[in-house]
């Protein structure tokens, strides 16, 4: 059994050695030049703190970043990646539950890491990547790491306020990359088209399938998504097989029309998450790409990105909805009640899961964590931890599981997860909005911000751009004398929805 | 021009239309504000801007965009 996620580095590097690994619009690495590159960083880090610290990077879109992951690992430690474009009091916060001694950074991020309220030490990859590696050190490092080990730590929206860190380890990763390799038949002539951000958990299956496998990745330029032709040309260009996709990007080209001016000629595969796919959309990619094997998947990052998955077997008309199918490998599903029973065969209830996949809870919040992770309230015989999801879901006959939204006020904006509490705590902070309410208008993909205060709409979007990420950010603002409120005081949010257009 | 202002000042009130020239290049845009645009351009100047119309020249300032707008009215 596998002990880390580096006995699989060691492997491949040796197998693939002169084999292009990832590849950006400006250069490209080898997977014997990623070895190298890790161990260089991971001597640096490795005498700078002890094995089992938190690594904060802060990286840009490019085949450096993984490296500056897997140097952090191979120095015994765990990774925390952070999105250098985000506004500085977002990075301060997850800073601030990180408490990181060491950041990693690429020197176009340095002014920006310096800029933070971080008091540790950073280092500049371009300055460290030529550092001797300490072969001996680098050993007792990795001895250091067992399949339990968190491997990394990525931000998500928390309905309080504060972005909470989900913990991964190395065995709930290598868990999930096997089992979606399997369905989606993953080897080394493979090529991905990577879309996610890299600090983002859609991007785990980019940067795995290569150090897993052999695969290769290329690492799509960001401004290429607002420009259909360059997009479908560059897929053609690095003759692309394979996209692990956010339901928000595979819609974009169908949106913007790129199917007319030409298609992906090389694409095998493509399985997209992160929210409901529009069957209106997947139709024109099934239209042009009749062979390509799609694949629905559906999961929190609590249980490493994805726990279901859904094999499009049938032609999608407008208004299909696709289940969100079978378990993956190693994960095990349960239904439970409000009140923590069984959920009897074919009604609906809360999407739980458990398995070797779970993550190791929230880092630094041991009340959010025994709150989301429980002991199995069907299980009183063994130690069984689950996941309650807050998603509502139920099984069919065949058993596959289809999904009925949430139980909650979280939404999937963009391909994003997003707490409306969390926005309506921002929106509250700026003077001159005395109460307000967040909503979603899911049709037009539209965040909504009601708001009562006499605050400029201006003003409102200026300090969410410098407070919140993008996709945080409400794009319709109505400014109202009150809020309209239902007999027991609560906000009337049916009403407001009235607003929708 | 000033309702395309209006459109772009509502869109994204924190960017300095008057004055960028490179929305798309330097990715001040990004591909979700594009759509959005897209859809409101479409609706308010009763054009129907084409996959090929979407190349960074066609957008990285105001007046590009202006352009194209009245290049496609004239269709």
């Amino acid at each position: 059994m596998e002990t880390s996620i580096l006995n699989r580095l060691d492997k491949t590097a040796g197998a693939y050695a002169e084999k292009m690994m990832f590849k950006d619009e400006a250069s490209g690495i080898t997977f014997g030049e990623f070895n190298r590159l890790t161990k260089a960083v991971g001597t640096f880090i490795a005498n700078k703190v002890p094995c089992g610290s938190p690594v904060a990077v802060m990286s840009g879109r490019h085949v450096l970043t993984p490296a500056c992951f897997l140097g952090a690992v191979r120095a015994g430690c765990f990774y925390a990646p952070m999105d250098g474009d985000m506004p500085k009091a977002r990075l301060n916060q997850i800073i601030g539950v990180i408490k990181a001694d060491f950041m990693l950074v690429d020197r176009a991020h340095l002014e920006t890491a310096q800029s933070l309220d971080f008091q540790g030490e950073i280092a500049v990859f371009e300055d460290i990547c030529d550092t001797a590696p300490d072969d001996a050190l680098l050993a007792q490092r990795e001895a250091t790491l067992g399949c339990t080990s968190p491997l990394y730590v990525i931000f998500t929206s928390g309905s309080t306020g504060v972005p909470k860190g989900v913990i991964t380890s190395h065995q709930s990763l290598m868990c999930y990359i096997d089992a979606v390799a399997k369905v989606l038949s993953i080897d080394d002539t493979d090529v991905f088209g990577n879309q996610s951000p890299l600090d983002y958990i859609a991007a785990v299956r980019d940067i795995y399938f290569p150090i897993s496998f052999g695969a290769s990745t290329y690492i799509i330029p960001k401004n290429e998504f607002a420009v259909p032709a360059a997009l479908f040309e560059t897929l053609n260009r690095e003759k692309i097989t394979a996209l692990c996709w956010s339901v928000a990007g595979v819609e974009l080209p169908a949106k913007l029309g790129a199917f007319d001016i030409g298609k992906p000629e090389y694409l095998k595969k493509l399985c997209f998450s992160g929210s409901v796919m529009p069957c209106k959309y997947l139709k024109i990619w099934q239209e042009h790409l009749p062979d390509v094997l799609y694949v629905n998947q559906y999961g929190p990052t609590e249980a490493t990105a994805s726990c279901t998955y859904y094999v499009v077997k049938e032609k999608v008309t407008d208004d299909t909805v696709l289940p969100i199918g079978k378990p993956y490998d190693n994960y095990k599903v349960t239904l439970l009640n409000e009140d923590n029973t069984a959920t009897p065969a074919g009604s609906t209830g809360e999407i739980c899961v458990s398995g070797p996949i779970l993550a190791l809870g929230y880092y630094g919040n041991a009340e959010q964590t025994a709150k989301s992770f429980i002991q199995n309230p069907l299980n009183d015989n063994y130690r069984e931890l689950i996941y309650k999801t807050g998603d509502l879901g139920h099984f069919d006959e065949d058993g596959v599981l289809h999904f009925h939204g949430r139980k909650d006020r979280q939404i999937k904006h963009l391909g994003h997860r997003i707490e409306l509490g969390e926005i309506e705590e921002t929106a509250k902070k700026i003077p001159g909005v005395t109460d307000c309410c967040a909503l979603y208008y899911k049709e037009k993909a539209t965040l909504y911000l009601f708001y009562t205060g006499e605050a400029a709409s201006k003003q409102i979007v200026l300090y969410f751009r410098q407070n919140m990420p993008a996709f945080m950010v409400p794009r319709k603002l109505i400014s109202l004398d009150s809020l309209p409120t239902l007999p027991n005081g609560k906000t009337d949010m049916q009403t407001l929805k009235t607003y929708f257009k | 021009m000033e309702e395309l202002m209006q459109i772009l000042e509502e869109l994204r009130p924190d960017v300095d239309f008057a004055n960028e020239t490179a929305l798309i290049t330097n990715g001040v845009l990004d591909s979700f504000d594009i759509v959005a645009l897209v859809g409101e351009l479409n609706d308010a100047f009763d054009i129907e801007i084409k996959p090929n119309n979407l190349v960074p020249e066609n957008f990285n300032s105001a007046e590009a965009m202006m352009k194209l707008i009245e290049q496609l009215q004239d269709e």
